[in-house]
């Protein structure tokens, strides 16, 4: 085979420039990208030193920084609702379906499309419109100390309102969040007067004044206190796990109960309106919804993926449970109807 | 200002008029300062929001009835176990009283959501429920009554020497020196006293929502943040501040009313009364009660979670306790130096307004942290202030109170007969901060300013709600893991706050000692 041998130097030459060309144009990205770093800033309700192991990691992968601020939810909402345009948020993660609800609602989110985070997040777990995505999940059944409670006795939730529990039942405060969507769970699945009567019959049971914290209500279950509460998952699992001797046997003579169906609640993480890298807040969002990295979300709190259950053996130990059907969606609506009707009924 | 003053030469003329309304400007640039996040939030509550629901409610009435049990319950127990030790570590002697005297300052390293936190835990292990307004009042009164003990025991000691001197003279025991003579003349420092730890009482939020008592503090944060009601919460503020300000008034009505100018020092330990037998013992009882349950709470709870004990790295810890110590020095200076002129300013100027603006300048301190901290961001935010200035510019404002009014009692004790020598020979305010004012107001200052840096390190609301990204402190840390039910982690971090909160302490004990 023949060839010009001129053709070399003008091969070379042309190869060259081209590549000078890339050299170039890849500088101009490259100082493009200088004068805007690539970050993005969370407001987050969740406060897990792991949380931000999986934020590295991210930042590995992908180069964008995390910024982070923790907060109370409901101060964060707040927060950025006083910013309003000028909010350095790009991301916000809150816990539990009425806060998602509130910051929808005074229109803190922007809608995003991702067929990632369609595919990664059920239907029920995220805004049909596109503006939160749940990140992890909890769920929130009865638990008891089978010398004072026959666990057999109870199946679901309306069970705990019977007469035979009075004077067994200890029960989460009003103002805690957890109590008020149980209550719009069963607003959303049994009606209003059915839920009224219902909330009337486990204060009527109710054995001590209101607890403030699950933790301190769990153990009140172990030491026989208490026969029965309702609570979340993961406070019985961090004290089982707890490298306290005493807690740890507490905990054991504690029963989860799984009545049917068992209301789930959610971790949760949306595009701010005013953010202003909203492509980074998209791809923290995906990476942190994807399976592989979901399951470190949730670990952090022992809580459960988005979908199954996960590979904690302390969860797994508890058993596997039919979720509520209602939405998260749904949740939030109902909160203020179920906060009225907890007051009027003396839940405190 | 002119140079001659700040030399102080004695022989400058009048000029005094003008450097006076300079001091005028001062306060009401303060006020300013003062009020502006509180106008800017009534503002937007008020005129930018359409609906209105201004009524209490059901739990407006609760919330309002338990704020005014646990004022009146703390500011009654806090009173006498205050003014007991104040007056039993001041007049009295008996075996162990200077150690007693020092350690009365311990509980205020110890923030109430601390001790709260930790009880409650500790109890929960041991199946006892610490719950309900009987535990929160114990609690607060454990947290505050130092401020009581601190203002009662420097007038026990500085003022009334001699009349003490001479009732004893005229055979009068000392109980009834005691009420007749030391308690009426110590009274506006005992009334500030109250005012103060009322004052925390009424802001105190992580204590009475652990321990589920219905308080204004919270419902208000809830009325805001939870129902969504700017105008329900606004309404609630406004009661907190009534309170308040009823404090306040009553504190200055009290000090109007046994105004007694008192500068002689005395050096006597002629009026001392020796307490032997089981009168010491009693007396050493009472004094090492407080502050050994202080200790006690958390130590107990710390010997009981040490094996859950979760640390940060140490370069973690290091850094959040930098940032508390850095934003506590700097706030601390910046609102002590305001305080001193707001003082000085109410001394020269005798107008009302002067005396209003003052008395304004001081109702931070009666605005919960977190709404204030509201009224910071819709202020600032637009206008793009650094979060940091913000946070400054909150604890300044909620602060300033804290030490004016040890100040504004210190002052008064000042007869206004010097002043007037010193001014009839030529020497204008500036000259008679430095030479006579400064130098007899040094003891209540360093008291104030450790007030002040205790509770910046302390402090929780505004701190939660104004620092930037990334700009966590020690008390923001232990808040997040004690409202995550995750003692364990908090742990680390709560002993540096009471770490710091000592330090602060034990700097106060050359102030207590001189007095002896």
């Amino acid at each position: 085979m023949r060839f010009k041998l001129t053709a070399i130097p003008t091969t070379a030459l042309g190869t060259t420039a081209l590549a000078a060309t890339t050299l170039a144009s890849a500088i101009g990205v490259a100082s493009m990208a200088q004068n805007r770093p690539q970050e993005v800033n969370v407001y987050s309700g969740r406060h897990y030193n792991t949380d931000k192991q999986l934020y590295s990691e991210f930042t590995r992968r992908t180069g964008i920084k995390v910024n982070l601020l923790e907060g109370k939810d409901d101060e964060l909402i707040q927060r950025l609702k006083s910013e309003g345009s000028k909010s350095k948020a790009d991301l916000l993660v809150l816990v539990d379906a009425a806060r998602l609800y509130r910051a929808q609602e005074a229109n803190l989110f922007r809608s995003i499309s991702s067929p990632e985070l369609k595919k990664d997040v059920p239907a029920n777990l995220r805004d049909p419109g596109g503006r939160w995505f749940a990140l992890t999940r909890r769920a929130r059944p009865m638990m008891v100390n089978t010398a004072a409670v026959n666990p057999k006795s109870i199946r679901t939730y309306a069970d705990l309102a019977k007469p035979e529990f009075k004077g067994k039942l200890c029960l989460r405060n009003r103002a805690s969040v957890y109590s008020q969507s149980l209550v719009a769970d069963e607003l959303v699945r049994r009606g209003a007067a059915a839920t009224q009567k219902w909330v009337r019959g486990v204060v009527a049971n109710r054995k001590e004044p209101f607890f403030t914290s699950d933790t301190t209500m769990v153990r009140a279950v172990g030491q026989g206190q208490c026969g029965a509460t309702i609570a979340n998952q993961y406070y019985l699992a961090r004290l089982l796990s707890s490298d306290n001797t005493a807690d740890r046997a507490t905990a054991k003579k504690v029963r989860v109960v799984w009545p049917n169906p068992t209301h789930v609640n959610v971790t949760a993480g949306g595009v701010t309106r005013s953010s202003r890298n909203p492509e980074e807040a998209r791809r923290l969002l995906e990476f942190l919804a994807s399976p592989t990295s979901g399951e470190g979300y949730a670990a952090a709190n022992n809580e459960y993926p988005l979908k199954g259950w996960g590979n904690n053996p302390t969860l797994k130990a508890f058993g596997t449970f039919k979720a509520s059907p209602v939405s998260m969606e749904q949740l939030g609506r109902r909160n203020r109807e179920a906060v009225q009707l907890m007051t009027q009924a003396g839940w405190e | 200002m002119t140079p001659s003053t700040i030399q102080g030469a004695p022989a400058q003329g009048p000029g005094r008029s003008s450097s006076r309304s300079w001091l005028l400007l001062v306060v009401i640039l303060a006020s300013g300062l003062a009020l502006l996040p509180l106008l800017t939030l009534l503002k937007d509550v008020l005129i930018n929001r359409g609906e209105s629901r201004l009524e209490l409610g059901f739990d407006g009435l609760r919330q309002v009835r338990g704020t005014l049990l646990l004022v009146a319950g703390e500011g009654l127990l806090g009173a006498v176990v205050g003014t007991a030790i104040g007056w039993l570590t001041a007049v009295c002697r008996f075996p162990g009283r200077r150690w007693l005297r020092i350690a009365q300052l311990v509980p205020m390293a110890f923030p109430a959501y601390l001790l709260a936190a930790s009880l409650i835990d500790w109890g929960s292990h041991r199946g006892l429920r610490i719950h309900g307004l009987g535990w929160a009042i114990v609690l607060l009164t454990l947290a505050n009554y130092s401020y009581v003990f601190l203002l009662s025991t420097e007038s026990f000691s500085v003022s009334g020497r001699r009349l003490l001197e001479a009732s004893r003279s005229l055979g009068v025991g000392p109980w009834r020196s005691f009420f007749r003579v030391a308690l009426p003349i110590a009274l506006p420092s005992i009334g500030a006293g109250i005012a103060l730890s009322a004052m925390e009482v009424v802001n105190d939020l992580g204590a009475v929502r652990l321990l589920g008592v219905p308080s204004l503090s919270a419902g208000i944060l809830d009325r805001w943040q939870v129902d969504g009601d700017p105008q329900g919460a606004a309404l609630l503020s406004l009661v907190a501040l009534g309170i308040v300000a009823v404090l306040i008034a009553s504190e200055r009505q009290l000090r109007q009313r046994s105004r007694r100018w008192n500068l002689e020092g005395g050096t006597g330990s002629a009026h001392v009364w020796h307490l032997a037998g089981w009168r010491a013992a009693l007396a050493q009882l009472f004094c090492v009660l407080p502050p050994l349950i202080a200790v006690a709470i958390p130590a107990l709870w710390i010997q009981q979670g040490w094996q859950g004990l979760q640390s940060e790295s140490f370069a973690e810890l290091g850094q959040l306790a930098s940032r508390s110590l850095g934003l506590a020095l700097i706030a601390t200076g910046v609102t002590c130096l305001g305080s001193l002129l707001l003082a000085i300013c109410r001394r020269w100027s005798p107008q009302p307004l002067v005396q209003q603006l003052s008395f304004i300048a001081g109702l931070g301190y009666a605005i919960p942290g977190s709404v204030l901290a509201l009224g910071l961001i819709v202020l600032g935010g637009p206008l793009g202030f650094s979060p940091v200035l913000l946070l400054l510019w909150g604890y300044g404002d909620r602060f300033i109170a804290v030490s004016k009014q040890g100040l504004d009692a210190a002052l008064e004790r000042i007869p206004p007969s010097i002043d007037e020598t010193a001014t009839s020979l030529g020497c204008d305010w500036l000259a008679v901060l430095r030479r006579i004012h400064l130098p007899l107001l040094r003891g209540p200052l360093l008291v104030g300013s450790l007030l002040v840096f205790v509770d910046v390190v302390k402090e929780l609301p505004i701190t939660l709600a104004l620092r930037p990204f990334d700009f966590d402190t020690l008390a923001v840390r232990v808040f997040q893991y004690a409202s995550d039910e995750r003692v364990g982690a908090a742990m680390a971090p709560a002993v540096m706050i009471m770490a710091f909160g000592l330090l602060a302490a034990f700097a106060l004990v050359p102030t207590l000692e001189q007095r002896d």
